[in-house]
C-alpha cells in the first residue's frame, strides 16, 4: 500500500468503493498500518502540539487492557474514560469510516432488505418490462412526477448496459 | 361556560390544522397542475442503488394535447413519446405502440380524492427550501405513516410548481431511488418535428378497445392498511396469448397492480422478487396461473398482496 494512498484516505480525498479496498489492505499489512499510526500522530502534532502520542494502537490496547470490565455502565470512572476516548479517538475514526462506508452502501442496503424478507433480490428483467409499463399509466405517481417516472419502465439494467 | 369556551379553542384549533394539511394539499394540485400545463425541456439524472443513468426530457402543451417525449442519453438507444393517452416506444429502428389508456387519463378528476388518501398515509411537512438545477425550490416531505410504505420527497420550483427533484427513502431513512433536474429550460423552443411525428402516429393508431374495465372476481384478502382499489381492466398485453386481469390499489402516493393470467406451459416458472429502484416485483405460479405484482412499496407490502390473493367469482 502507498503512502500517497494512506494520506488520501485520510484527507478523505478516495471515493467510498476504492476507500473501502484501502481499508482492507491497512487491516491486512502491519507495516501500512503503522503508516497510518505515524501519519495520524503527525496530523495530531500539527493541530495539537502540547498533547501527543506516540503508538496510539499500542497504548490504546495497553489502556484498554488495564480498565477492569465493567458491566454497569454507570459506574465507569469518569477520568479514565475521558483518555481512553482521546486516545482512542484516531483509531476510532478508522472504524468509523468504515462503519460508515459500509452503511450507505447501497448494495450493502439491498442486501440488507433481501435478507429480512429473501434470499434472492435481483434487477427486474427487460421481459417484465411491460408489466412496469402497464402499472405506471395508473401509478399516481404519474400525476406529481410527470412523464419523468416513465424512466422507470425504459430504465436499462446494467447488464445490458455492458453489452 | 369555561368548559363551552375551552371546547370552542379545541375546536378552533383541530379547525386550523385540518385548514393547515388542506392548504399544503391545495398546493400539491398546483404541482400536479403544473406538470401537465408547463411547457419545458430538460436533462435529469435517474440513480438507484450504484445505477445512474441520464434522460432528457421534453414536454410540450398544444392546444389539442400534450405531447412528451423521453430519451435515454446513455446506453442503448430508449425514447418514449406520450400524446393522447398513447405511449410509443422506439423499438428496433421504429416506433412502436406500446400502451394506450383508454380511460384518457384519470386526471384531473381523481386528484381530490388521491389527495385525501394520501393526507391518511402520509404524514405532509415541509422541508425547508433548496436550490435544484439553478431554482429555487420548496422542498416537501411525505413521512410514510408505517413500514408498508416508502417516504417521499419532493423538491418542488417555487414559481411554476414543477417537480425538479424527487427522492424515494425506506423506514431507515435510506435512499431507494432518486432523480434530479441537472438542467431545465422553461418554454418550446428547439426542435419540434417530433410533435408533428408524435400527432401523426396517434392519429394513425387504432384505438384500443380492448383494454375493459372489468369485475373478474379475484380478490385481495390481506389488502395492506391504506390501499383502496381503484380500478381492474381486463387488459391484452405485449407477448401474452391471454387476456390480463389488471388490478390497481392506491394509497394516494404509491400503487400497486396486480396482474393475473393463465401460466403458459413452458412459464418461467422462478418465483421471486426483483427490483428496479422504488419499483417491486414479485412472480408467481400458482397451480395454472401466473402472479404478478408491481408496486413502488416495499417487498413486503407486495408480497403480503400477491400471497393472500384469491377467487372469489363464479
Amino acid at each position: 500500500m502507498m503512502k500517497h494512498e494512506i494520506s488520501a484516505l485520510m484527507d478523505g480525498e478516495v471515493f467510498e468503493d476504492e476507500a473501502g479496498v484501502l481499508f482492507d489492505q491497512l487491516i491486512r499489512d502491519p507495516k501500512a498500518h503503522r503508516d497510518w499510526d505515524m501519519y495520524h500522530l503527525i496530523g495530531d502534532v500539527l493541530r495539537q502540539p502540547e498533547y501527543i502520542h506516540r503508538d496510539i494502537g499500542g497504548s490504546v490496547s495497553i489502556a484498554l487492557q488495564s480498565e477492569p470490565t465493567v458491566l454497569a455502565p454507570r459506574r465507569l470512572k469518569q477520568k479514565a474514560r475521558v483518555y481512553a476516548l482521546s486516545a482512542a479517538a484516531s483509531v476510532m475514526a478508522f472504524g468509523v469510516v468504515a462503519w460508515m462506508s459500509l452503511q450507505i452502501s447501497p448494495e450493502h442496503a439491498q442486501q440488507l432488505q433481501a435478507e429480512n424478507i429473501r434470499p434472492v433480490n435481483m434487477q427486474i428483467q427487460p421481459k417484465s418490462n411491460d408489466y412496469l409499463m402497464a402499472h405506471q399509466e395508473f401509478s399516481p405517481s404519474n400525476e406529481m412526477n410527470g412523464g419523468v417516472s416513465y424512466i422507470r419502465t425504459v430504465t436499462f439494467s446494467p447488464e445490458e448496459k455492458s453489452q | 361556560m369555561k368548559a363551552w369556551f375551552g371546547l370552542c379553542g379545541l375546536m378552533l384549533a383541530a379547525n386550523i390544522c385540518a385548514a393547515e394539511g388542506q392548504s399544503k394539499l391545495d398546493w400539491l394540485k398546483t404541482v400536479a397542475v403544473a406538470g401537465h400545463q408547463t411547457d419545458y425541456s430538460g436533462v435529469f439524472v435517474y440513480q438507484y442503488g450504484n445505477h445512474v443513468e441520464t434522460s432528457k426530457i421534453t414536454h410540450v402543451v398544444e392546444t389539442d394535447s400534450e405531447y412528451e417525449k423521453l430519451e435515454s442519453l446513455d446506453g442503448p438507444k430508449l425514447e418514449i413519446i406520450r400524446h393522447h393517452g398513447q405511449v410509443w416506444c422506439y423499438s428496433n429502428h421504429k416506433m412502436v405502440l406500446v400502451d394506450s389508456q383508454s380511460g384518457q387519463g384519470s386526471f384531473p378528476k381523481s386528484l381530490p380524492d388521491q389527495l385525501a388518501t394520501l393526507n391518511d398515509n402520509y404524514l405532509v411537512k415541509e422541508a425547508g427550501l433548496e436550490r435544484v438545477a439553478g431554482y429555487n425550490t420548496r422542498v416537501v416531505l411525505f413521512q410514510a405513516r408505517d413500514n408498508l410504505r416508502y417516504t417521499h420527497k419532493i423538491w418542488v420550483h417555487t414559481e411554476s410548481g414543477l417537480l425538479l427533484k424527487s427522492a424515494v427513502l425506506n423506514d431507515k431513512n435510506q435512499v431507494v431511488e432518486q432523480y434530479a433536474f441537472t438542467e431545465l429550460k422553461f418554454g418550446n423552443g428547439g426542435d419540434r418535428s417530433w410533435i408533428t411525428a408524435g400527432a401523426a402516429l396517434t392519429a394513425k393508431a387504432v384505438p384500443n378497445k380492448s383494454v375493459k374495465s372489468a369485475n373478474s372476481g379475484w380478490v385481495v384478502d390481506a389488502l395492506p392498511p391504506g390501499f383502496k382499489k381503484t380500478m381492474e381492466v381486463l387488459r391484452p398485453m405485449h407477448g401474452r396469448h391471454a387476456p390480463v386481469t389488471q388490478m390497481v390499489f392506491s394509497d394516494g402516493m404509491s400503487a400497486i397492480s396486480v396482474f393475473i393470467e393463465p401460466s403458459d406451459s413452458d412459464e418461467d416458472d422462478n418465483e421471486g422478487l426483483s427490483n428496479r429502484g422504488a419499483v417491486n416485483l414479485y412472480h408467481k405460479v400458482v397451480d395454472t396461473r401466473l402472479y404478478n405484482v408491481v408496486g413502488e412499496v416495499p417487498p413486503k407490502t407486495i408480497m403480503q398482496i400477491l400471497d393472500s390473493v384469491r377467487f372469489n367469482g363464479k
